[in-house]
């Protein structure tokens, strides 16, 4: 089969849907009722206009992805890095036994904790505020982070550190001149997929957050898809869909090398 | 300050991987740890330098005993044999970092990285990356860092078998000189027993986790304790008759020549050394290996004989000296 | 000292992992709702009792079965396919990788509203495009019978990326003189396929099926956004009903129950899923390198 052809065919259906929501996005209202109206009544930056100027603005949403974003990833970070280095100290059944628990919590499907973690949130007066969502995302990225950094410790030559502490380095010393450094790679990766999980999550942060200039932008999405205050209400939902999706797709071109790296070293080792 | 090892052991699971081992080094004297690839001779220097934990015995660095102590406070400097340099940081960070963790300041850290670059002769290579450097630079880095460390004992593992045989010989003598001048115990690990021989004061031979013999070259290659230093120290390496009532004999290949009366032989093969011969050889008692200089003539009929003065015995079993 | 290194992410897992599967368990033995004053009383097995007969539950189940089975099904197949076509080393190919990892990256509930719009009868493109071939209107949200093939192209299109990524890993481990052995001794693509790609690639598969069918027992945000579980709940997916149950029921103890319920499943589906692949695809035998 000709490869052109192949590749073609991977980009459409890659690309297409998301393309098919810029190309509404611009499509009067009309223009999406009646696919042969006339040029100058087709195309409009209503929709945008819309989406961007509703209560609250559309980008109150974006800087609150961001700080559940970066907040969460620092603090999977700090826990996660100590933890990996840790797993190879640790007796050789205890460290097997861990891996695989780990694993499993990787691929456990999360959404059915809500109910627990909601009434944690309760529990814990941790509703409606963004940074309290770090910590269950923290803990739920805790064991990709921890395998995917365990495996970098893994790969660096045992001498360094050996080395190292003949040179007098502290653990701590270790940590910031030579182990940190050294898997700055993995840490990328593992820190760029944990930001991306965080922006995307769902479940946790539809229960705990219900204030709406606090919701995070996938919660803010759905809500705009449930309500239906448009007479045609997908000129807008495309407007919002694409301003939802610039962010990723900007996310993903600029760090492919690390989430790509991230997915497949994980994968060969997992 | 010496370095002194009482009945050093350690343990991993049921099996012991270095045990009783003893060894006295003096200051500004170069111990040699030799034996064959799993004898545990680098085990013994990770236990010296408190990177492993011993299981028993002590260890006494400068009158103090450090068998507890952690590595980091040990004062002990090692080049290991991969160098163990930081790939992430230039000659000079590599350098600094131990001196800055230990709280010197920034000027002396300066003046003192400088003075050692000049001693190992690599001032123009301050800034660069290791992996931009050659193999015997990067020995020397290593060894100019466990200088810099300035420590009651050096260690070093195998320091030079990443490097080709050429530059081993080149950079022998200034290894010795760098190190000793430092009037320090030093314990050098190898299993080239030739290396040993040429820069050790004293060789411990190191067989199974045991030490067997500690001794100087000659008195090692003249009075093998065991079979096994008599056939490791000495190349050609030793010939081992057949063993006769429990006893194995024993005759190096330089003590064998050419008489009238004697082991008939015949010749197998032969090695041109340059300025020596070696000859192999089948005879009634076995293969044998003659080792004469080329100017020897070989005769016709090869007899081959030799004093009984060299001939060392052996328990069969044991391996002992007898 | 170690330990003191370990122990905050440990806390941490526990509290989000384990504390919560017990909490379910204890949970699905009480009584816990808006009858109750939502404090939990024992109530013996009643929650479980009302659980195997739930027909909507059942119903649930069964179609998220076929939603994960169908989804995962296609994937895996879909994923193989890119993740060839990305194996070889051709101009751009990590340009393509990176574009076909778009749909992976974006948020389910996003790109859901976009779905919905694709889907729409009579506006939407794929309505426009069923006229055209003939096949007339379809209505597929609105129509019970197609709708759950929505959710799927829906899910498939986001989560093969990261299948073939996968698989492009394992792929790429593969060593080409193991290819140009058989290749010499006459085989062709398809044997190439059968005897070395997918027996070397079986770990990855194992792993890629593994977690895309625990994963999709969970599907949530998709169901939710794109069909609300309808029409009639015919694309509702145990979690949403668990969902439903927890926050416009308020029944916590029933939900706990579905929820515990859906874990002992996922964890048998998984145990068989491994079995069945184990069997299915031969291993290797061990050749390093080419005779």
């Amino acid at each position: 089969m000709n490869r052109r052809f192949l590749i073609g065919l991977l980009l459409v259906w890659s690309l297409g849907p998301l393309l098919w929501q810029v190309y509404t996005s611009f499509c009067s209202d009309q223009a999406l009722i009646q696919p042969f109206v006339s040029h100058d009544q087709r195309w409009t930056l209503i929709h945008y206009q819309n989406v961007l100027n509703a209560n609250p603005p559309f980008w109150r949403y974006l800087v609150n992805s961001l700080i559940v974003g970066v907040s969460s990833t620092f603090l999977c970070l700090l826990l996660a890095l100590p933890a990996a280095y840790a797993l190879n100290r640790i007796p050789r059944q205890l460290s097997t036994l861990s891996r695989l628990a780990l694993v499993g919590a990787a691929l456990f499907p999360y959404v059915l904790l809500f109910l627990a973690l909601l009434e944690l949130a309760r529990a814990l007066n941790l509703g409606n505020q963004l940074l309290a969502l770090s910590l269950p995302y923290a803990a739920l990225s805790q064991p990709l982070a921890i395998l995917l950094l365990n495996n970098a410790f893994n790969d660096l030559p045992p001498e360094l550190e050996d080395a190292a502490k003949l040179e007098g380095l502290s653990l701590f010393q270790r940590f910031r001149w030579i182990l940190i450094p050294l898997i700055s790679p993995a840490t990328a990766s593992t820190a760029i997929l944990v930001f991306l999980f965080s922006w995307n999550e769902y479940p946790i942060a539809l229960t705990w957050i219900s204030d709406s200039s606090k919701l995070t932008l996938p919660v803010a999405m759905a809500r705009i898809a449930g309500s239906s205050i448009y007479s045609v209400p997908y000129g807008a939902y495309a407007a919002a869909t694409v301003l939802g999706s610039i962010p990723l797709v900007l996310l993903v071109l600029i760090f492919q090398k690390p989430i790509v790296s991230g997915l497949t070293s994980g994968a060969v080792k997992g | 300050m010496t370095l002194q090892i009482q009945n050093l052991g350690r343990h991993v699971g049921q099996q012991w991987i270095v045990r009783h081992l003893n060894l006295h080094v003096d200051n500004g004297e170069c111990v040699a740890l030799v034996g064959p690839s799993g004898c545990g001779k680098s085990s013994t220097l990770r236990l010296i330098a408190g990177l492993d934990q011993a299981s028993e015995g002590e260890i006494i660095l400068n009158r103090k005993n450090v068998s507890h102590v952690s590595a980091a406070q040990r004062a002990v400097g090692m080049v290991f044999q991969s160098y163990a340099l930081l790939p992430h940081l230039s000659v000079f960070a590599n350098l600094e970092l131990g001196l800055r963790v230990r709280g010197v300041r920034a000027s002396d850290r300066q003046q003192r990285i400088q003075a050692m670059l000049e001693l190992v002769q690599l001032q123009d290579r301050a800034n660069v990356l290791p992996a931009k450097l050659s193999g015997g630079q990067r020995q020397r880095v290593a060894l100019a860092r466990a200088l810099l460390r300035d420590p009651d004992v050096y260690l070093l593992d195998e320091p030079m078998s990443n490097l080709d045989a050429q530059l081993r010989e080149e950079l022998r003598p200034e290894l010795r000189r760098l190190v000793l001048d430092r009037q320090k115990p030093v314990i050098h690990v190898t299993h080239d027993q030739h290396e040993a021989m040429a820069i050790a004061d004293r060789i411990a031979v190191l067989h199974s986790g045991r030490i067997q013999q500690v001794a100087s070259p000659t008195e090692l290659y003249h009075h093998p304790e065991t079979l096994f230093i008599a056939k490791f120290i000495g190349r050609p390496q030793i010939n081992c008759l057949r063993p006769k009532d429990g006893v194995v004999t024993a005759v190096r290949p330089e003590s064998l020549f050419f008489a009238k009366e004697g082991l008939p032989c015949k010749i197998m093969s032969r090695e041109w050394l340059g300025s020596s011969q070696l000859l192999y050889l089948d005879s009634p008692e076995g293969s044998l290996r003659l080792s004469c200089s080329t100017s020897v003539d070989i005769p016709e009929l090869l007899i081959v004989s030799w004093h009984r003065s060299d001939e060392h015995y052996f328990d069969a079993e044991s391996g002992r000296r007898l | 000292m170690i330990v003191l290194l370990l122990l905050p992410a440990l806390l941490l897992l526990l509290v989000v992992f384990v504390v919560p599967l017990f909490r379910y368990a204890w949970l699905s033995f009480h009584a816990d709702s808006v009858i109750t004053g939502l404090i939990a009383i024992p109530n013996g097995g009643a929650n479980w009792l009302r659980l195997f007969q739930d027909q909507r539950y059942w119903q649930d189940l069964g179609q998220t079965l076929r939603f994960a089975g169908v989804s995962v099904g296609l994937e895996l197949i879909l994923a193989l396919c890119i993740a060839l076509l990305l194996d070889q080393r051709w101009r751009g190919r990590d340009v393509v990788r990176t574009l076909a990892l778009i749909p992976w990256a974006l948020p389910t509930t996003v790109m859901a509203l976009g779905w919905r719009w694709i889907f729409n009868t009579p506006y939407g493109p794929v309505d426009h495009f069923t006229k055209i071939a003939g096949i007339g209107s379809l209505n597929i949200l609105g129509d019970p019978n197609f709708a759950w093939i929505a959710t799927v192209w829906a899910d498939v299109w986001k989560t093969t990326p990261f299948a073939a990524l996968i698989l492009l890993a394992g792929l790429q481990t593969i060593p080409a003189d193991l290819y140009e052995a058989l290749l010499l001794e006459g085989g062709n693509a398809l044997i190439c396929l059968r005897r070395i790609t997918l027996p070397l690639l079986r770990p990855y598969i194992l792993l890629a099926l593994l977690f895309r069918i625990a994963q999709s027992f969970g599907v949530f945000d998709l169901i939710q956004v794109l069909t609300g579980g309808g029409p009639a709940s015919t694309t509702e997916s145990i979690a949403l009903y668990a969902y439903w149950n927890a926050l416009r029921f308020l029944d916590f103890g029933y939900s706990s129950t579905i929820i515990m319920a859906s874990f002992v499943l996922i964890s048998l589906i998984c145990v068989i899923a491994w079995i069945v692949l184990q069997v299915l695809i031969p291993s290797h035998p061990k050749s390093r390198g080419v005779i």
